[in-house]
């Protein structure tokens, strides 16, 4: 008694298994699960991750058809259980030539969603919808294109990478930034350097091969210094910086200082964001963002992250306006 | 057009004739007795189409107890390739006012322990765009769809209902008089006079759907709200909306929503729904025989069951669609197990059959 099959969106699939979970620097857990039937997704795109027990009645739905004991022992939910999902960026996705699905996300864990997601194992289940929302969209792949990542904001960027390889795109740079050296979730295959020259510093994902510029708050690794430092130096030294794609995720402070940088160096940009949010379909619409709009009263409207984004041109953002 | 006489609501509804029909299917209803009849397919097999599901909403009958609660599935076609309508008991809308209403300054949400609250602030596209673009999806919808209308004063609700009940398309109106996210929606649905005077205002107009009067807890007694909305010519109750409630960032001291004050949803409101659908119904609706769609905090087969013993009709799905949109029709298999279970020949004898004593 499924719903209807929906070429473009699995919903509540309950059948992703996990089958690897690391710790890929401190609170931070990349999780790699496996499902079949997932519809084609495209970077920027997230799912909805439910953060308890699927098989735990307590949280979830007693179906007493399933109960050896119906009605009774019905636990009240733990109070720091997080009942409703959690939206993730999509860390990467790869299809086995003979179907499955492959889908990680990466967690850095702050709260009770969080926490429960760190603790999963190989072999447990993952209850998750998706591919939601409207990811990057990058037409060409000749021009320059820099894709910038802040701490926990950086997955939906390696999933641009595998694609940008894959679709055959040769001048991507990445930058990566975090508070401190062990609060960057993505796997080093050499230092980073400090004096803002990109090298391939960092392991993407599929046959992404592209130089990566590292920074940090602290300067404990890499470039000392914001995303912004390191995209200046990059923008220093090419002459065709202004023709540039710049996709960015990350905090929002980090956000409204790439906007600002990349609207001064004349620079086309892409901003993905995060609000909270309920439900991911376009129903609760609590995750609200002014955009610009012409035809709309006082020039604006609310647009909603999880339907209309995450991902969103610069301009079209209120909160990020000059 | 066929004017109504003024007389209590139960014996007014007697005396109307019975020509509604299921939305969107081919011919007239079945009555809940019989077997599979034209719109509604058999299912062996399938327990949201399993014949013992069918209930009555006065002269409406759905094809099983469940349907889902307004603002949780937008207007259809939000959910329209996860959530099978054909399935689906019944559909309410995302509440439409007169005019449209770019809803409130975030944040609009915050979970708390066991549900959220939520201040969205009637966000929706007003009246000329709902009949312009919501409606002609909903018209393509297989279930009987109900339009959650919401206003400000009297004229608003008698404007918006009236415009709706005559466009066609819809199985009926749900009067949203509680929704405690706008200051001045308190009124209608705290206040039994008042109340009163906008359904019986509203019933003028509403002359070929339903009119569901969408009871609001926040008050001291149920009963003499519910009294007042069938007295004043209510075909069915929905109970309960949400509880007013504040969240609080203790280190910023500010309150987690923009609009400071929300409604509480979710697995918390549970008894305090299950409390007040048994409040109506044996004080009011049991008598009157006036059905009561009963919601808050419904996440499961056994949820719905005991809301209907409490004396619900029909069971809404709200908050828990934001963790599963299908859970209306997962839930249909453990309420048939239960029919199975305890000999039910049908849900419909489920209302009301609390044991006190």
């Amino acid at each position: 008694m499924s719903a209807p099959s929906n070429p473009t969106l699995r919903v509540a699939a309950r059948d992703a298994r996990v089958v690897r979970c690391r710790e890929i620097c401190r609170d931070h857990v990349r999780i790699e699960a496996v499902l079949t039937g997932f519809p084609a997704s495209a970077p920027g795109q997230f799912l909805q991750v439910l953060c308890h027990d699927p098989d735990d009645p307590a949280p979830r739905f007693i179906e007493w058809s399933d109960s050896p004991t119906p009605g009774l022992a019905r636990p009240a939910p733990a109070e720091d259980t997080a009942w409703l999902r959690r939206p993730f960026s999509i860390a990467d996705r790869w299809d086995d030539p003979d179907g499955p699905t492959h889908l990680e996300v990466i967690s850095r864990a702050v709260g009770p969603g969080t926490r429960w997601l760190s603790k999963l194992r190989p072999g447990d289940t993952l209850d998750l919808s998706g591919p939601l929302g409207r990811g990057f969209d990058i037409p060409d792949v000749q021009r320059p294109l820099v894709l910038i990542g802040g701490g926990v904001g950086i997955p939906p960027l390696l999933y641009v990478a595998r694609v940008l390889a894959q679709r055959g795109a040769l001048d991507v740079t990445c930058i990566f930034g975090a508070t401190t050296r062990d609060l960057l979730p993505v796997p080093l295959c050499q230092q980073p350097r400090a004096d803002g020259v990109a090298t391939r510093c960092v392991e993407l994902p599929g046959n992404a091969r592209f130089p990566a510029l590292v920074t940090t708050d602290d300067g404990s690794m890499g470039m000392r210094g914001y995303t912004t430092t390191a995209l200046r130096a990059w923008a220093a030294l090419r002459a065709d910086a202004a023709s540039a794609l710049i996709c960015a995720c990350g905090p929002d402070g980090m956000l409204r200082a790439v906007a600002g940088v990349t609207r001064e160096l004349g620079m086309t940009c892409q901003l993905c964001i995060e609000k909270p949010m309920a439900c991911g379909f376009g129903t609760c619409l609590s995750c609200v963002t002014r955009i610009r709009d012409e035809r709309a009263d006082g020039g604006w409207r609310w647009a909603l992250a999880c339907t209309d984004g995450p991902v969103f041109d610069r301009d079209a953002l209120l909160e990020y306006a000059p | 057009m066929q004017l109504r006489p003024p007389a209590t609501g139960a014996a007014r509804r007697l005396a109307r004739p019975d020509t509604l029909r299921l939305v969107n299917t081919a011919g007239p209803n079945p009555p809940a007795s019989s077997a599979a009849g034209p719109g509604l397919p058999a299912g062996p097999g399938d327990p949201a189409l399993d014949p013992r599901m069918r209930v009555r909403i006065g002269r409406l009958e759905l094809r099983n107890p469940l349907l889902t609660a307004s603002g949780t599935c937008g207007y259809g076609p939000e959910y329209a390739g996860v959530l099978d309508y054909s399935r689906l008991g019944g559909f309410t809308t995302k509440s439409v006012t007169r005019l449209p209403r770019p809803g409130n300054p975030p944040c609009r949400t915050a979970e708390v322990s066991g549900g959220m609250l939520n201040a969205i602030g009637l966000a929706n596209v007003g009246l000329q765009r709902f009949l312009a673009e919501k409606l002609p999806f909903i018209r393509t919808m297989p279930t009987p769809v109900f339009a959650n209308v919401a206003g400000y004063s009297i004229d608003d609700y008698v404007h918006v209902a009236g415009a709706l009940d005559a466009a066609g398309g819809l199985a009926g109106i749900e009067l949203n008089v509680s929704c405690p996210n706008v200051a001045q929606g308190l009124m209608f649905g705290t206040d039994a006079a008042l109340l009163g005077e906008v359904v019986r205002a509203v019933r003028g107009v509403v002359r070929s759907g339903l009119l569901i009067v969408k009871l609001s807890p926040n008050v001291t007694d149920i009963a003499p709200l519910a009294a007042a909305a069938v007295d004043a010519g209510a075909d069915a109750l929905s109970a309960i909306n949400t509880y007013v409630g504040l969240a609080i960032d203790g280190e910023s001291r500010r309150p987690l929503l923009g609009n400071v004050t929300g409604g509480l949803s979710g697995p918390a409101i549970k008894p305090l729904a299950l409390f007040n659908v048994h409040r109506a119904y044996r004080e009011v609706a049991k008598a009157a025989g006036v059905p009561i769609i009963g919601m808050g905090g419904v996440r499961s087969a056994a949820d719905v069951i005991e809301f209907l013993l409490a004396g619900a009709t029909a069971v809404a799905v709200g908050t828990a669609l934001f963790l599963d949109p299908t859970l209306p029709l997962r839930v249909c298999e453990g309420v048939t197990a239960y029919l199975d279970r305890h000999g039910a020949a049908n849900v419909a004898e489920l209302t009301g059959a609390l044991r006190l004593t």
